[in-house]
């Protein structure tokens, strides 16, 4: 179960701190597009990970 | 720009036939099975999620708190990025357990009707406020085209029309069967439509209106857009309440749980759709801030909200409206048709059959088809009656707020079901009851009845800028009611079971309990009590099929099999509820014995073996011992089984396969009373009697009897309170067979031994007679009486020759005078026999013919290997036909010298072959052979060390001909002389 508590720390922390992490993303100076830059990015992440996934995995 | 009313409805309808025309070509498998299921259509099938708010709403939004917008797409894609851990755990128990709803699956693990009842009934108040945002978006943007028409108008023939295509998408179907292709595919085929619609009016919009990105950020560059909302700081309390509400949407939404996982093709899919529901909806927003930016730059005369129709006015496009209208339209259709469907179907299991349990006359499947219609109708007239009372004066966030953040009183129960099992029903229903409380009051009352409500309980005034504060008070106290009553108050056993079935990683412990039907043809009798004898057939019938079972069973492992069977397509049918009283009620168990019965170790075993490599760990090394223990029992060489307490076999090795002829599967969950009469009573009887061992039972089987020692032992001890015994089966029926043999040697041994006794004492007496008829034949001339004297002479010496045969058989198997064995030479032996069986008046034509090798040796007495072949010579000689040969040959193979007699008579019968060498066993004529010249052979042999064969016939033609194959440890020269000359020194 220890890998549920990380995640679930990790989701907690991000969903905490989501606010300040777009607030960052766009600051004036930014390009408009750069909360899309991070989403896309994060697509990537879950696509690599899908990717690399045993298949008997839970 | 304007359009008439007749254009617009022409147009709707038109769509709406195409998209049923798309189903219908689905199940009617005209479009290949592999395009319906493949992970893209799934994908692009959860895009329902959206609804309008992808068309309109998040344009609105956007214009109102800038990037906020994309908190309602960020927390459903966290929610899919987290697929594996928070998805896929509720696909599983879902697949399992035939599970197709939430309010099922709450049913299911919280054990209670009423958790089932109270979860449909909160997700049908919550629903019924984004059902009528679907209606307000069409509505309102029939009347933005075509000004004069009533938006209430529209919304009645909307709702119209949506309940006769929901009927026709979904309703058509008893629930329980195959998964609504057509529909996906539709639904997969709107989702299409919405996006491309959006994307090609951004690319529109960046090129037409900004002249590309460049121009865009000129623009945003200028002054004439300030201040822009997208440049404020966030409202944190709402970004991290909408991302919440859309982080459970996934889970707690009737329409989304049942496209996610009850229209889930594969759990492959969902790992696509980890990543490709994040990427749809990424491509849905990126033209959301285009179509804000060019609404404001066009002036467009329409609120933001519906900018993407008021843009196409200012680019004065009648094509381009009329695609922008369809987006809408296609949008809030796939939304409301499978919202309907899947809140009809969690009505219909939990509210409707609960009240009213089909009558046993009725055809229930058209019974529930017309409830379910008759749903879907009230469902979406409840929505018209909605949006006509309140959500026409609501804009589009309020209305998807107070969806959401009822449906999120959901999530603490649906997240209990994956990792908390201590989370009990009387903690569900309190906290339930708690946060919808807090939800009516803070949110549902205020927006839609008594907007003072709250300022007269002295609480802050809701507004949808700060309705984030209610939606947090209500969903705390709902975890904190849950957590609490949950850990004070006790939970059943039934319950607990269910808890561990649905947790993370557990696996199910079902005990080992007896049905009170002892077969499938009773199951049966008892079902069409409450369902009627044609669906009883008809689904024991299924449930048969689906276990690969035979058309009657009566192994009791494999009736509890059936039972979970049919509970879990009883509960696709009429929801698990439902499904569960049925099944309690009439394919019970027979109440429990003092003790409890033991675990049902076949069905763990079997759900270990399911999880393959999915253990890790641990439990991984675990279940490695367990597999390797097992394998050490199942290839046991001594045939094994063990047996419960109550007489049913759970376990069966290979060997023990062999030795009955029975197969494991056969007879693992079966109990004892249905292996074949003989095993059963042997068994049977071995097993409840008080002996632990029990010596050379006999079973006659086939005709032929077998021998088996059995012995038992207890399983029962400190950490095995369940008893059952482990019983090992040897097979002595060859024992058995050598033991007789033995006696029967023994006793041929003893009559020889008597024989020679006896030949000893007729000896001398005969001796006598000889003596005496010499002594006549010299005191007489006569010639009668020196005939008669002859004749006696003849005779006793006939005898004598009989007797000394016998006293030769007797002294055989004297192996102490193997110590004075020398070195023979074969060929030497073999030429002295053929030179004493020539000197026979008989067979004077026939040829003998030596082929042994001179160096062919044997260490033994060669006076007793003479004897061997005289008597083997003697044999052929008298089977063979006159001018025929004789041929002995010898030669080495290793170490063992090979000699065989070969003769050209008519050889010997099969049935005969067995008897030659027993002692007075002859197939010669009365007078002619005593029977003791092959038992003499035999034992000669063995003297010697070696074996004899007997081959018949070996003529190439097949008929006729003897071989008579020795075969003696060679003598080797060198090695042999070393030997012993090393033993004397």
């Amino acid at each position: 179960m220890y890998i549920y508590r990380l995640v679930f720390l990790l989701v907690l922390a991000v969903y905490i701190f989501s606010p300040n992490i777009l607030d960052w993303l766009i600051q004036p100076g930014t390009a408009w597009y750069s909360p899309f830059v991070a989403w896309a990015c994060l697509i990537a992440v879950g696509f690599w990970l899908e990717w690399r996934r045993d298949p008997n995995e839970f | 720009m304007s359009f008439s009313l007749t254009t617009l409805i022409l147009v709707s309808f038109g769509y709406l036939l195409l998209l049923f025309g798309i189903a219908h070509i689905t199940e009617r498998g005209i479009i290949p099975k592999r395009w319906v299921r493949h992970p893209v259509v799934y994908v692009l099938s959860l895009g329902v999620y959206a609804g309008t708010w992808a068309v309109y709403g998040a344009v609105g939004m956007a214009g109102e708190f800038g990037f906020g917008f994309i908190a309602y797409y960020i927390g459903i894609s966290g929610a899919f990025l987290l697929a594996p851990v928070l998805l896929n755990p509720v696909l599983r128990i879902g697949r399992a357990y035939q599970l197709t709803s939430l309010a099922d699956l709450f049913a299911f693990r919280y054990r209670s009707q009423w958790a089932g009842t109270l979860v449909t009934l909160l997700s049908a108040a919550a629903i019924l406020s984004l059902l009528s945002m679907q209606i307000k978006a069409v509505a309102d943007s029939a009347a933005l085209l075509s000004p004069h028409t009533s938006p209430r108008m529209v919304g009645i023939l909307f709702s119209v029309a949506m309940i006769l295509f929901t009927v026709l998408f979904g309703a058509r179907h008893e629930q329980g069967g195959d998964s609504h292709q057509g529909l996906v595919i539709a639904i997969a085929f709107d989702s299409l439509v919405k996006l491309s619609a959006l994307l090609l009016l951004g690319a529109v919009l960046l090129y037409s209106v900004f002249g590309g990105l460049s121009g865009l950020d000129q623009w945003l560059a200028s002054t004439s857009y300030s201040p822009s909302p997208f440049s404020q700081q966030l409202n944190d309390g709402g970004w991290r309440a909408l991302m919440l509400m859309s982080f459970s949407a996934v889970l707690v939404l009737p329409h989304m749980y049942h496209m996610v996982f009850s229209e889930n093709p594969s759990p492959k899919a969902l790992a696509k759709a980890s990543w490709g529901l994040p990427l749809y909806l990424f491509l849905l927003s990126l033209p959301v801030p285009i179509i804000l930016w060019g609404g404001i730059a066009l002036e467009a005369p329409t609120t933001a909200s519906f900018y993407a129709l008021g843009t196409t006015f200012s680019l004065n496009s009648p094509a381009l409206t009329l695609v922008m209208y369809i987006a809408g339209l296609s949008a809030a259709s796939g939304l409301m048709i499978v919202s309907t469907l899947a809140l009809a179907g969690m009505v219909l299991n939990h509210v409707v059959l609960p009240l009213r349990p089909p009558r046993e006359q009725s055809n229930i499947y058209s019974w529930l088809r017309w409830v379910k219609r008759l749903l879907v109708a009230i469902i979406i007239f409840a929505s018209l009656l909605f949006y006509d009372w309140v959500g026409s004066r609501l804009d589009f966030s309020t209305l998807g707020i107070l969806a959401l953040s009822g449906a999120l009183q959901l999530l603490p129960g649906a997240l209990a079901v994956i990792y908390w099992p201590e989370g009990n029903r009387k903690g569900l229903i309190a906290g339930l009851l708690a946060g919808a409380g807090v939800w009516i009051l803070g949110l549902v009352l205020p927006f839609s009845y008594a907007p003072d409500l709250l300022h007269r309980l002295g609480l802050p005034v809701v507004d949808p800028s700060n309705s984030h504060i209610y939606v947090f008070a209500s969903l705390t106290l709902n975890v904190v009611v849950f957590a609490l009553v949950s850990l004070l108050s006790r939970t059943s056993n039934e319950e607990s079971s269910a808890a561990q079935a649905c947790s993370l990683g557990a696996l199910s412990r079902p005990r080992r309990r007896e049905l009170l039907s002892g077969s499938s043809e009773e199951f049966k009798q008892q079902l069409a009590k409450p369902l009627g004898i044609a669906v009883a057939q008809r689904e024991i019938d299924r449930a048969l099929t689906q276990l690969r079972l035979p058309p009657v069973e009566y192994r009791p492992y494999q009736l509890r099999r059936l039972r979970d069977q049919i509970e879990v397509n009883l509960s696709g049918l009429m929801g698990p509820s439902v499904a569960q009283d049925i099944v309690k009620h009439h394919l019970g168990f027979k109440p429990q014995a003092g003790r409890g019965s033991g675990q049902d170790i076949h069905y763990i075993e079997k759900a270990l073996g399911d999880y393959q490599s999915q253990l890790t760990g641990l439990a991984g090394e675990l279940d490695n011992l367990r597999r390797h223990y097992r394998q050490t029992l199942q290839n046991l060489p001594i045939a094994a089984c063990s047996v419960g307490d109550d007489g049913e076999i759970l376990m069966w090795n290979h060997a023990m396969e062999r030795i009955t002829g029975i197969a494991a599967d056969d007879v693992v969950g079966a109990r004892l009373n249905a292996l074949p009469d003989q095993w059963n009573e042997m068994l049977d009887d071995f097993v409840s009697g008080e002996e632990l061992h029990r010596h050379k039972h006999r079973l006659d089987m086939k005709g032929r009897p077998r021998w088996f020692n059995l012995h038992k032992s207890t399983l029962s001890g400190p950490d095995h309170p369940e008893g059952g015994n482990v019983v090992l089966v040897e097979d002595q029926t060859e024992t058995r067979l050598l033991e007789d043999e033995l006696m029967h040697s023994e006793r041929l041994a003893s009559v020889g031994r008597l024989a020679a006794g006896v030949a000893h004492e007729v000896g001398n007496p005969v001796t006598g007679i000889s003596s005496l008829a010499q002594n006549l034949k010299l005191e007489t001339d006569n010639p009668d009486i020196l005939q008669t004297a002859d004749q006696i002479q003849q005779q006793t010496r006939r005898i004598s020759r009989i007797l000394q045969s016998l006293m030769n058989f007797a002294r055989s198997g004297n192996h102490a005078q193997a110590n004075r064995y020398e070195p023979a030479v074969i060929r030497r032996c073999v030429d002295e026999s053929i030179n004493l069986v020539s000197l026979s008046g008989k067979g004077r034509s026939l040829n003998y013919q030596n082929d042994c090798p001179e160096d062919l040796m044997v260490l033994g007495d060669e006076q007793r290997l003479v004897q061997v072949f005289v008597n083997l010579l003697a044999n052929s000689r008298d089977a063979s036909p006159e001018g025929s040969t004789i041929r002995v040959s010898g030669k080495r193979e290793a170490y063992s010298a090979i000699i065989e007699v070969i003769d050209e008579g008519d050889g010997i019968p099969a049935d005969q072959l067995d008897h030659i060498f027993e002692p007075f066993y002859t197939t010669k004529g009365p007078n002619q052979g005593t029977g003791l010249g092959l038992a003499l052979v035999y034992s000669i042999v063995e003297e010697h060390y070696g074996n004899i064969q007997v081959e018949s016939p070996v003529s190439d033609a097949g008929q006729g001909g003897t071989c008579i194959r020795l075969k003696l440890p060679a003598y080797e020269i060198e090695d042999d002389a070393q030997e012993r000359s090393g033993i004397v020194d």
